[in-house]
């Protein structure tokens, strides 16, 4: 960037430079687009303040071995049982085994991101796929495949999670599968509306003519058009996700002892509720706030991202 | 519209003020009747009040207030039994005949005299209807063609009891204490039989009352029942009939309550008199509160911790014994089990015949390792347990996991619900299982048959005894076990049960880690309220207020 600020022959400055409605290269283009898109970001401030909580989840769940005071799977049931918040070396108290919650959050937050980085990447792209050529073939193809999508949205997400998991053996792996399996038709439904949208545009007609085959005018016409709604769709989703694997791992069906999934341990804390709340009530603190920083992400996302507000 | 608006609420304001006076003249808190008891308890498991029939925890308590034996436990020293309805009994020299004499002018609560006609029915029907818990007298050798001569009265007040061998007199006599054994009144059940079309299962024309007796009542016990209602209520009188010490109150009255929060708050306000199922947390609120008392009792369930021998690294003797000494034993007994349970190692519960209290193993990571070496698994290795999804074998299995760590040893948990684990258990296919057992009957033999004898390890085994679950190929211990049920020298009989404990405290694949306390929550006021050694000796008939 100095570089660019140094050329004399432009003598631009860099916010200038990105946002010049006449740019010398693809590149420009596309920076300046995001640049766009960071300005109507940021001036949402509570879609930075989740950008922030996101951020800082990133973070301690990679410091998580250094950050944490204690081993979060080796407790001292004689000593520190049950131990209230702000007990000396125990910031957030202990849980029925000894074990330093603090720690267990932290460790917890690896694999919340886990769970939620894998469905990401396993439904999303199913759902991306599967819409797309629906609704660029139509006919019979859009048909089935939609017909497909219709079962999976006739339950409930977290009941066919259940019962996916349920046949599968109970497991985070499992737990991670199933969510995915069950998240992907909404997806399918956006990225078909899209194609839908763009299919007898100009510009696919060209690409057409110039003799692309099907499935190239799909990957590289079609879907590029689908993926900024997508990513909304997904940033608002993740909340829901990590319900549903705090949901399975609630009832048993998740991430399984010893392992500090956060879902689980609002389980293991349900028995003390009434005498000590602490227990049960960080886990869920803990689920309220990363939910809470991906709904005002993705809301924020959705707005800086929507075309139709794109100015230029 | 303001005026109004304050017109009206100094209106509503005075009455409230007015109701509150009037509800302070009332006392505070509903309080139970004087000659009444009320218990909270969860007794959703009864499913029918049939002595023949129930084998159920709840049911147990029910059958044995409301009916009599022949012979009971004698609650100061449990390893003795004492007369009921028998006032003496005498065992022939070869073993097998058992005279019993009953007590000169009993009635049943219905009125009706009490005879050894009544108790040789009682066997017969126990016998014939064979309902779950009819083995407890099949195992002597009775079927439902020989049961009239093997169990019959030769007098009113002589009832002559005939066993297929010469087992330990206390062995016998124990049995004939379970409830399955207890007198129902033969004249009245016989009004109320229902005709059967008999088939293979079933060779008889009715039913024996078994129908009526559900929900009916035909006993002699120092209360009568009055009325059951599933997961509602279960009512019972007094019997002035009964031919002991009449019951100090003249009712007690069960009220089905699931949650251990809910029994608490019922009891704080004085709603009943006992809580019958508090957990630790709300045990230790009770007894912080002056007004409350809490009553408790071992119980004969033992938990464990047992090693599948098909599995190669768990069939290894130094692996048995180094999982012996990873367990917190300590800490658990302190934190997880405290007031519900208490730290034992053999598998038979205090205050059964033969008990042997012995407690070698502490947590020991160090020992386990130098075992482990031994075994040729310095390194570790990866094992599975499956564990039922309630407490507090989960917290006792999360536990294990970790002090298991500190040896090296993965330990993965399988969770399941009951059904599931047990399946799993019983189909021999488990690594490690996590579990209870409880005994069937207050005599040695219940536990150290299912301990210690395996007559046919082949998976197509008959008897499915927690030695056959785990594979463990013990003929020596089967010989002992059964030699065991022959001794007719009790002393010699406690030693030989002593000895058998040793064998599996030493090599059995067994981690036996606790044995059940049964608590209940009792308000201050009440006088003699008691839990007894088992689950058929919580006697409410000395309880007074």
């Amino acid at each position: 960037m100095s570089q660019t600020l140094q050329d004399p022959p432009r003598a631009l400055s860099r916010r200038e430079w990105l946002m010049s409605d006449r740019p010398q290269s693809r590149l420009q283009a596309r920076l300046g687009r995001a640049y766009m898109t960071w300005r109507r970001f940021s001036a949402n401030r509570l879609a930075v303040a989740g950008l922030c909580i996101i951020v800082l989840l990133v973070l301690l769940a990679i410091f998580a071995d250094v950050l944490a005071p204690h081993s979060p799977v080796i407790g001292d049931l004689g000593g520190a049982r049950l131990l209230p918040p702000g007990t000396e070396g125990y910031l957030l108290g202990t849980d029925d085994q000894g074990r330093d919650i603090l720690s267990r959050l932290l460790h917890g937050s690896r694999l919340t991101l886990l769970v939620i980085i894998l469905v990401a990447i396993i439904a999303a792209p199913i759902g991306l796929l599967v819409g797309a050529i629906s609704g660029y073939a139509g006919g019979w193809v859009d048909a089935v495949l939609m017909r497909i999508t219709d079962i999976f949205l006739a339950f409930p997400k977290l009941v066919l999670a259940l019962a996916f998991v349920a046949a599968m053996g109970p497991g985070i792996e499992n737990a991670i599968l199933a969510i995915a399996i069950t998240s992907w038709p909404p997806y399918a439904r956006i990225a078909r509306a899209e194609t839908l949208s763009v299919r007898n545009s100009d510009y696919i007609a060209a690409v057409r003519l110039m003799g692309a085959s099907p499935l190239r005018v799909v990957l590289r016409h079609v879907m590029p058009m689908c993926v900024s709604s997508l990513i909304v769709r997904v940033t608002l989703d993740m909340a829901g996700i990590i319900l549903t694997a705090a949901g399975l791992g609630f009832l048993g069906l998740g991430a399984q002892p010893p392992l500090p999934e956060w879902g689980a341990m609002i389980a293991s804390g349900r028995r003390f509720i009434l005498d000590q709340w602490w227990v049960a009530t960080m886990p869920g603190v803990a689920i309220l706030i990363v939910s809470l920083g991906f709904n005002l992400l993705g809301d924020g996302l959705r707005d800086a991202l929507d075309p139709r507000e794109s100015g230029q | 519209m303001m005026h109004s608006l304050n017109k009206h609420f100094r209106v509503l304001a005075t009455s409230a003020a007015m109701s509150l006076i009037v509800m302070a003249g009332a006392p505070a808190f509903a309080e139970t009747p004087a000659d009444t008891l009320v218990e909270g308890f969860a007794f959703d498991d009864i499913i029918s009040m049939d002595p023949g029939e129930a084998f159920e925890l709840s049911t147990a308590e029910m059958t044995s207030n409301t009916y009599d034996l022949l012979v009971r436990l004698d609650l100061n020293d449990t390893s003795k039994i004492k007369g009921d309805l028998a006032e003496s009994w005498t065992v022939s020299d070869d073993g097998l005949t058992y005279t019993f004499k009953l007590k000169p002018g009993l009635k049943f609560a219905s009125g009706n005299p009490l005879t050894a006609e009544d108790v040789a029915w009682s066997f017969e029907r126990a016998v014939k209807i064979d309902k779950s818990p009819a083995f407890i007298l099949t195992q002597f050798g009775l079927t439902g063609d020989n049961v009239t001569e093997k169990a019959k009265a030769t007098d009113e007040t002589t009832f002559v009891f005939t066993v297929d061998k010469p087992y330990a007199p206390s062995f016998v006599l124990n049995c004939l204490t379970a409830t399955v054994a207890s007198v129902v009144d033969k004249k009245l059940v016989l009004e109320h039989v229902e005709p059967v079309t008999p088939s293979d299962e079933y060779k008889y024309d009715n039913d024996f009352g078994n129908a009526w007796l559900k929900t009916g009542y035909a006993g002699s016990g120092a209360f009568k029942l009055r009325e059951w209602r599933a997961n509602e209520v279960v009512v019972l009188e007094r019997n002035d009939n009964y031919h002991g010490e009449k019951a100090g109150l003249a009712r007690v009255i069960y009220r089905h309550m699931k949650e251990s929060s809910g029994q608490r708050l019922a009891l704080e306000a004085g709603d009943i008199d006992v809580a019958r199922n508090l957990e630790p947390g709300d045990m230790d609120a009770v007894s912080k509160n002056a007004d409350l008392a809490l009553a408790s009792a071992p119980k004969g369930t033992v938990y464990y911790i047992s090693l599948n021998q098909k599995n190669a690294d768990l069939a290894k003797p130094e692996v048995i014994e180094a999982f012996k000494y990873l367990v917190d034993y300590d800490a658990i007994g302190a934190t997880l089990i405290k007031g519900i349970g208490e730290i034992h190692q053999t598998f038979l519960p205090k205050g059964v015949l033969g008990e042997l209290d012995e407690n070698p193993y502490k947590l020991d990571v160090a020992k386990a390792k130098e075992l482990l070496a031994k075994a040729g698994l310095a390194d570790g290795f990866s094992v599975t347990m499956d564990v039922r999804n309630t407490q507090p074998v989960t917290g006792i299995a999360e536990s294990f996991q970790q002090t298991l760590g500190q040896a090296g040893v993965k330990l993965e948990i399988l969770p399941g619900d009951g059904k599931q684990t047990l399946t799993k258990y019983r189909a021999r296919t488990h690594d490690m299982y996590i579990g209870q057992w409880g005994q069937d009957y207050f005599d040695p033999n219940s536990n150290a048959e299912t301990f210690t004898t395996n007559p046919d390890n082949s998976d197509e085994g008959k008897n499915k005894t927690l030695a056959w679950r785990n594979a463990w190929d013990v003929p020596e211990l089967t010989e002992e076990t059964k030699a065991a049920l022959l001794e007719k020298d009790n002393a010699k009989r406690a030693e030989m049960y002593q000895s058998l404990q040793k064998s599996v405290l030493e090599k059995g694949p067994f981690v036996i880690i606790f044995q059940q306390t049964e608590v209940a929550g009792y308000r201050a006021n009440l006088k003699n309220y008691k839990l007894g050694p088992s689950f058929d000796t919580n006697y409410v008939g000395p309880v007074t207020k």
